[in-house]
């Protein structure tokens, strides 16, 4: 569906003579800038609670979603920049104006997170991750469905294997033990 | 130069990204992780073979007022098969249910149902869900299997998001912890902790320091005064938590 939408949007801009097709397309950059923005957020997270988290699954956890991210940014960082465009979208663009930004971590969160102690701690570290990687599969999903850039498809694949998995022993720990 | 062609691309993906947030099915929201809800059970594997609810356990979200554990809508009625040999959590008489959020929607209610009988509702009155949500529910009269149907009804849509928790109620098994009740506001106490560090007065910012709320650091060349009580983290240095620091 947003794929299709999103060829009817190219096709309107199309010149006459079709130009070759891009390398990537606007759902490559948006899944790009996206996932590079939940990161920046998620790190508040993850690199708190792989050091202060109780539960030492909660750490390993946490130790192990900073390291992928940081190496995923790492990437998705140098396609933006080959392709000339900004780490993140436009805040004033209004791309996530009104909904989008229900979707972000906030500065009140980790206020929360930072108040809490012991289980409470972990309680909400897990609660807080759990909601932000449902959000990152979204957008690998996205991409999956919508992008072109091979390499970055691929990503994307490997990003939603590498977060289901990561959400299957959260909800474990999210249980009451 | 380069900001001419940058810009309409940019505003490409701008629209691009509206399209996203209006047409993509998984516009993504809330559910019950613990006890786990029939969704959770899905995304952790307890439960094989649920279709796509396993990438998007937070998006059952339909019109409100039904009483299945789908929504009514036409999406994830794996929900409603109760053939599916849900597992049942073993809880006692009262229920802590934590809810997972991947959208803060301002919420009317939450309400929770066995059968036709609705054991609670929590009003918000249109708020923004915190951090984290948890509700403790009296399980009334009702004991063994029981399926208890909850509706998180949103203030500015006419949607719910819709979660079934299979429970085996006064069944032995361990109640969800009572002792820590999760608070809905952060304390605005400091923690009874005794600090680890005693921050020295006007020092460099250092994880694993316990700041008290007006303590003063340097950090980057700047100065900042802690707002709240916290243990410094890595990750939590002063210019990206501004709920924490202050620059002065």
């Amino acid at each position: 569906m947003v794929a299709v939408l999103l060829t009817m949007l190219a096709a309107c801009g199309a010149s006459p003579a079709a130009p070759p097709a891009p390398a990537h397309n606007p759902t490559d950059v948006m899944f790009l800038q996206m996932s590079l923005e939940y990161v920046r957020q998620g790190e508040l997270v993850v690199s708190p609670a792989a050091q202060g988290a109780s539960d030492p699954r909660v750490r390993a956890l946490a130790a192990e979603v900073r390291d992928q991210w940081r190496d995923e940014a790492r990437t998705m960082q140098r396609w933006l920049t080959g392709w000339q465009q900004p780490p993140s979208a436009d805040p004033d663009a209004g791309a996530h104006a009104g909904h989008g930004d229900l979707h972000s971590l906030r500065d009140a969160d980790i206020g929360e997170l930072a108040a809490a102690r012991g289980a409470e701690f972990d309680r909400k570290a897990v609660s807080l991750l759990l909601g932000h990687l449902h959000n990152c599969v979204e957008v690998a999903r996205m991409e999956t469905a919508g992008g072109q850039y091979p390499p970055a498809k691929a990503l994307a694949g490997q990003i939603t294997a590498a977060r289901q998995g990561q959400i299957r022993r959260l909800l474990t720990l999210a249980g009451p033990s | 130069m380069r900001r001419r062609i940058t810009l309409p691309l940019l505003s490409v993906a701008a629209v691009g990204a509206s399209l996203f947030v209006a047409v993509a099915p998984a516009s993504a929201h809330g559910y019950i992780s613990s006890p786990p809800s029939r969704q959770a059970n899905c995304a952790s594997g307890a439960v094989p073979n649920c279709g796509d609810i396993i990438y998007e356990p937070q998006s059952v979200e339909a019109p409100k007022g039904s009483m299945q554990c789908n929504g009514g809508g036409s999406r994830f009625a794996v929900l409603n098969d109760n053939s599916r040999n849900w597992p049942a959590a073993s809880v006692g008489t009262s229920v802590t249910f934590n809810w997972v959020l991947t959208a803060r929607h301002a919420t009317s209610t939450w309400e929770y149902f066995i059968g036709g009988t609705r054991l609670a509702s929590f009003n918000d009155g249109g708020a923004q869900p915190g951090a984290t949500k948890s509700h403790t529910v009296s399980m009334g009269g009702f004991r063994g299997r029981q399926t208890v149907l909850a509706r998180w009804n949103i203030a500015d849509t006419a949607n719910a998001f819709y979660a079934c928790v299979d429970l085996n109620i006064g069944g032995g098994g361990s109640t969800p912890p009572p002792t820590t009740p999760p608070p809905t506001n952060p304390p605005t106490t400091p923690p009874t902790t005794p600090p680890p560090t005693q921050p020295p007065a006007g020092g460099t910012w250092q994880a694993g320091t316990a700041y008290a709320s007006g303590n003063v650091v340097t950090y980057g060349g700047a100065t900042y005064r802690c707002r709240q009580a916290h243990t410094a983290l890595a990750g939590w240095e002063p210019p990206n938590v501004p709920a924490l620091w202050e620059r002065i």
